[in-house]
């Protein structure tokens, strides 16, 4: 948590902005082809809600001179949400600080993305600045940069992006005029990830936009890890900002055991300091993750139920229903465990079981995060399920296998599913089995959390429930994926004469009630990495606790060569998993015949 | 999830999609047997979710004791026979509610195989001028369209009618006579469900009882309200009444807690572990009984002027669901552990004072150029009246588990809206970790459950959410549950429940005497004092929400109205 003003010139300068909207208005309608009243809605909607993410007293001034300034924020809101109460109203302050209008006409940002020919930028990093661009989230001075080894021009990443670019279903409007605009901030760089030359190269380039302004850069690095500490190296050394911040996003893998991680996180930390570092686990910017801490914490109903008293268990599910399809080269070296449990599950694992942090804040934040980890009891092989899909036909379609792909060794025995079970040794947790199940080639995507309560002591209606009672326990189920939505399984009478009970749900479905669409998780965090927000990036002691959870389990796996229990490609996954969850006298919450 | 068998055979099979029954198909049966494999099940049904061996009557108690398995092999061929007399059978309520019921009922398989019923008043009619009577009213669930003009003219051909004075033993005599007669000497039962005004219930219970009782199985009689107008004359109603009738043949009716959402009620909250830890003090901040009408009194203010809407809506029904709400777990959910648990909460409750009460009256209005009457204007209600036609109260239960919460109660006729619904409101969340997010007024952003009895029966829990997008923005949404969406079948009326369960010896819906007494002993010093100091309703025009003195009522306990905050 920062409280001073300097690290964040680029965040108060788009609070600038809002402030004096009303000088700025004709500005801002002169120089741009935007309506007037688009702009509004974009403008201050995102930044609106951007400046309550922030939570430094700073930044609580800059919303409270939002809400005096203008009311159309509020309105353009009512707008989204159907007949929603909104409860944030910010109160009415007067002095709005001088100092912001100064600085944000002299900071820049300049984003570049190293590896920008490749599929993840092309698919989410591009896709997600336009999208912080469109809703007028960023800056409005910014240079985006693609560095990457293949010879291209300027033009040709344009039209490269401008391929993956699309524009919200609810503000198609001026979106052609919006991509150009858009396109004209992007340039090319070409260049090697180890060479100090070209990156010097680069610094010239965009020392020429930023013009002399306070510049801030951000380095997005997706690219391949054996290439990661060089690029660190040079970008750090010969493209730092000179006047403003410097931060780097990297991406998983972040090492592949405790060792390897422990060694990426020295070499990194040679060049960057830990809070130049954002480690970007992109679960942490769903929608419904981020929406677990205000489901525990701002209801009373949910805070009370949230421990071992009244939990049974709680599940971490994770599916996709398609295979590695020809690109099992980088997965084969890390399997479903690395690639999605120990990173995306439990961090999600983490957030659900922390203790309250003291505020909002990424440290704060971060340091239950590491409390709920460092009290976690290491995997055991016996906890452990592995599968692996083989090829299957169905409706006269052949599903390859994954050792049929061509990037996979015949032989490999690498899991494309598991499930674990994970405890945690506190006092709010001790006994309570914690699932994890992640796959691949699965017969459903979906990504979800679900919390099976314990059942009723002394239940009245113990005869009208048959007699297992555990079948018929609530459960809250947070769908991160896909159809966002948030349901509670409750016993219910069946209307009608007599005494019939059921389970219904009690549900919040997110496209019935949100109109909006929903951003993309790397929108977020993007903008939390230029805002400098931490809260959603992982910080070395929480990956070093992550590890120390896995390697051990890890490294009996590869050394005692486990052979994976081999599921049908499209299945439900390998029957292990039950036996696995029956061990602790629980039932996997997906695959019953209600969900 | 349903593994209960359900009392009246065709109901539940095809509704439920998850559900899985034992599905007896009509059509395998000859149709003689289908009421007993039902019957049986009925039997089957109360005994398990009872617990006990029903205490109504021996015969019923043999039959639910005799196994399962053997009641469906072998039909018996002597069924008991049952005679429901509708005393005040041409009376609105008999006509809009209590045929329809039995109707309903009757096309449920849930009466028995040999079943009579009897309209008795004072009007001349012959049997056909009843059965034309009623015939009008009577309609067929939208989901059981099939054989419905059959089914009624069975129903029909078992409809009687028998004129006769209230109080006249001799036209009960009659009466007994002729239902004899139809009963052709098997052994019966009895069921009188009076359906009159007050000033001649005693009579018409001294004469059914006396001469019109069954001699061989049990006689129940139920009763509507108004159960007295205070203490007083309660205590003396129930007196007479006992002089005639034991307590257990005395089924006092209230409709309300025959309705599918008050039932509901308590499953909710023991039958799911996420409630029954937050009902308390602890976390209840405060709770709210709501009932509002959409209409006056229209012309028939006569009765509803001599009772005013304290006690014709909020001493009984919405009393009773604040009971039902606020009791502690049963023992079991026998009808007299249910009813013990009541009577302690009823106790603990402190008298309601003249400053916790707000009552108002409505005066005419125009909308949209028709103009609606005032309660004063209406012909049948003195111009000069104070009777309160809409009632706000705060109410107070001194145990461990409620001291110092709010129970609000509202009722009110010639509204905006018709509902009825309970509202738990949550205290707020100490140490919020959002309070940023949330602006200056905590409580606004407090979880609420919702029970809304009707119309559109639902369930929904108000909880705060993050707005998706960018940022962090909150709002409450509802997780909710529309019975309308998630049950596709009609709700049976309020009625229909209330008379198979009387039937049936039922008593976990019908009000005990210490119940009553409870009851009255909270309201009738508040109701005297409104009386003997003349207290001026608030006027509050027709249509409106009600007087504002409501709000002012919830904000001296530091508490807002759920219902009429803007994102209703």
């Amino acid at each position: 948590m920062t409280t001073t003003f300097s690290p964040f010139p680029s965040s108060s300068s788009s609070a600038a902005a809002l402030i004096n909207h009303n000088q700025r208005i004709a500005a801002v309608a002169a120089a741009s082809i935007r309506s007037k009243h688009n702009n509004n809605n974009n403008f201050n909607q995102c930044c609106f809600s951007l400046k309550q993410s922030s939570s430094t007293p700073l930044h609580l001034q800059h919303q409270d001179g939002i809400g005096a300034s203008k009311a159309s924020p509020l309105k353009a809101s009512d707008n989204i949400l159907k007949d929603a109460e909104v409860l944030s109203v910010p109160p009415v302050i007067q002095d709005i600080p001088n100092f912001q209008q100064d600085t944000q006409t002299s900071s820049t940002v300049s984003i570049t993305v190293v590896g920008a020919s490749g599929d993840l930028a092309k698919k989410k990093i591009f896709p997600a600045l336009f999208a912080l661009y469109y809703e007028g989230c960023l800056p409005k001075h910014f240079t985006i940069y693609g560095y990457a080894r293949s010879k291209m021009t300027d033009a040709e990443l344009r039209t490269m992006v401008s391929k993956t670019l699309t524009c919200r279903i609810d503000q198609r409007e001026n979106c052609g005029e919006k991509m150009d605009q858009f396109l004209q901030r992007c340039f090319y760089h070409p260049g090697q990830y180890d060479s100090q030359q070209n990156f010097l190269d680069l610094d010239k380039k965009l020392k020429e936009h930023e013009d002399g302004r306070v510049a801030n850069r951000l380095f997005y690095l997706s690219i391949p890890p054996n290439i990661f500490i060089d690029a660190v190296k040079c970008a750090s050394t010969s493209a730092s900002a000179a006047s403003g911040w410097t931060r780097v996003i990297v991406e998983k893998p972040f090492g592949r055991d405790s060792e390897s991680s422990a060694a990426l996180t020295r070499s990194l930390k040679q060049y960057l300091d830990e809070d130049q570092i954002f480690r970007i686990d992109h679960y942490l910017g769903k929608e419904l993750v981020e929406n677990l801490s205000v489901l525990r914490f701002s209801n009373l109903i949910f805070e009370p139920l949230w421990s071992r008293q009244y939990i049974r268990n709680v599940q971490f599910i994770f599916a996709e229903d398609f295979g590695t399809e020809g690109r099992g080269g980088y997965f084969d070296n890390y399997g479903i465990i690395r690639d999605i449990m120990q990173n995306h599950l439990l961090q999600i694992l983490a957030l659900f079981a922390m203790e309250t942090p003291v505020s909002l804040d990424a440290e704060d934040i971060r340091n239950e995060k590491v409390k709920v980890l460092r009290s976690m009891r290491p995997l055991q092989l016996d906890d452990v399920v592995i599968g692996q899909y083989k090829s299957h036909t169905r409706g006269g379609v052949k599903y390859p296998a994954y050792t049929d792909d061509k990037t996979v060794p015949n032989d490999s025995l690498t899991p494309t599913f598991a499930a674990a079970a994970l405890f945690i040794d506190n006092a709010r947790w001790d006994g309570v089995p914690f699932l994890m199940k992640a796959g691949k080639a699965l017969h459903d995507r979906r990504a979800e959390i679900r919390v099976q309560f314990r059942h009723v002591p002394g239940n009245l209606y113990n005869k009208n429930i048959g007699t297992d009672l555990d079948l018929a326990t609530n459960e809250l189920v947070i769908r991160v994926q896909p159809d966002e939505a948030i349901y509670l399984k409750i016993n219910n009478k069946v209307p009608g004469l007599g005494m019939r009970l059921d389970r219904s749900n009690l549900n919040l479905l997110y496209a019935a009630r949100y109109s909006k669409e929903i951003p993309d998780a790397y929108e977020r965090l993007l903008l939390d990495a230029i805002e400098g927000e931490r809260r959603l990036f992982i910080r070395s002691d929480e990956l070093d606790a992550a590890w120390s959870l896995f390697t051990p389990v890890l490294k009996e796996l590869e050394e005692k060569k486990v052979v994976p229990e081999y599921y049908p490609y499209g299945s439900r996954g390998p029957v292990g998993s039950h036996y696995l969850a029956a061990r602790y006298k629980v039932r996997w919450g997906d695959v019953g015949s209600e969900q | 999830m349903a593994t209960q068998i359900s009392p009246c055979s065709s109901l539940n099979q095809e509704t439920l999609s998850s559900a899985k029954l034992f599905n007896f198909s009509k059509k395998s049966f000859p149709s003689r047997w289908v009421f007993k494999i039902h019957s049986k099940f009925n039997q089957f049904e109360l005994k398990s979710s009872n617990g006990y061996p029903l205490n109504a009557v021996s015969l019923q108690d043999g039959a639910a004791e005799k196994p399962l398995a053997k009641e469906v092999a072998l039909p018996e061929q002597t069924e008991s026979n049952l005679s429901v007399t509708v005393v005040g059978a041409s009376g609105d309520l008999a006509k809009k509610k209590i045929f329809p019921a039995l109707f309903a009922l009757f096309y449920e398989d849930c009466l028995p195989q040999n079943f009579i019923i009897f309209g008795y008043a004072r009007t001349k009619m012959t049997d056909e001028e009843l059965r034309e009577n009623i015939s009008r009213t009577l309609t067929c669930r939208i989901d059981k369209r099939e054989n419905c003009g059959d089914k009624m003219e069975e129903f029909l051909a078992r409809c009687f009618y028998h004129s006769g004075q209230y109080n006249s033993e001799q036209n009960f005599t009659e009466l007994d006579d002729k239902l004899k007669q139809k009963e052709d000497g098997k052994s019966s039962n009895r069921l009188f469900y009076l359906s009159i005004p007050p000033n001649i219930f005693v009579d018409a219970v001294r004469c059914a009882s006396g001469k019109a009782s069954s001699k061989t199985g049990w006689t129940r009689v139920i009763v509507e309200k108004p159960f007295g107008r205070d203490s007083e004359s309660s205590a003396e109603l129930t007196r007479s009444l006992k002089k005639y009738l034991a307590e257990d043949q005395i089924f006092r009716i209230d409709h309300y807690l025959g309705k599918e959402l008050v039932e509901n009620l308590s499953v909710l909250r023991f039958s799911n572990l996420v409630f029954e830890p937050l009902w308390s003090r602890n976390y209840i901040r405060n709770v709210q009984f709501i009932f509002s009408e959409d209409f006056g009194t229209e012309g028939r203010g006569g009765y509803f002027d001599n009772y005013g809407i304290i006690r014709d809506i909020m001493q009984n029904h919405l009393l009773q669901i604040l009971a039902l709400f606020a009791m502690e777990t049963p023992v079991s959910l026998d009808a007299e552990d249910i009813r013990n648990e009541k009577v302690k909460v009823l106790r603990s409750m402190r008298r309601l004072n003249l400053e916790d009460v707000v009552i108002g009256q409505y005066k005419g209005q125009s909308i949209g150029g028709k103009s609606y009457l005032g309660y004063t204007e209406d012909p049948t209600v003195p111009n000069n009246s104070l009777t309160p036609t809409f009632a706000a109260a705060a109410l107070f239960i001194d145990n461990a588990r409620w001291d110092g919460v709010p129970f609000l109660m509202k009722a009110g006729k010639a509204l905006n809206t018709r509902r009825a619904e309970i509202r738990v409101q949550f205290r707020h969340v100490p140490g919020n970790l959002y309070k940023r997010n949330f602006g200056m007024d905590m409580d606004k952003a407090t979880n609420e459950l919702v029970l809304r009895v009707q119309p559109d029966e639902a369930i929904y829990l108000k909880v705060n959410n993050k707005v998706p997008g960018l940022g962090m923005r909150l709002d409450r949404s509802d997780l909710n549950l529309l019975y309308r969406t998630r049950y596709p079948k009609e709700i049976p009326d309020a009625y229909e429940r209330l008379l198979l369960d009387a039937i049936e010896g039922e008593r976990r819906l019908f009000i005990r005497s210490d119940e009553l007494d409870a009851a009255w002993s909270i309201f009738t010093p508040l109701l005297k004092e409104l009386e003997t100091k003349k207290i001026a309703p608030e006027l509050y025009p027709y249509g409106s929400r009600g007087p504002v003195g409501a709000h002012y009522l919830a904000a001296k306990y530091n508490v807002r109205w759920g219902d009429i905050a803007g994102e209703e």
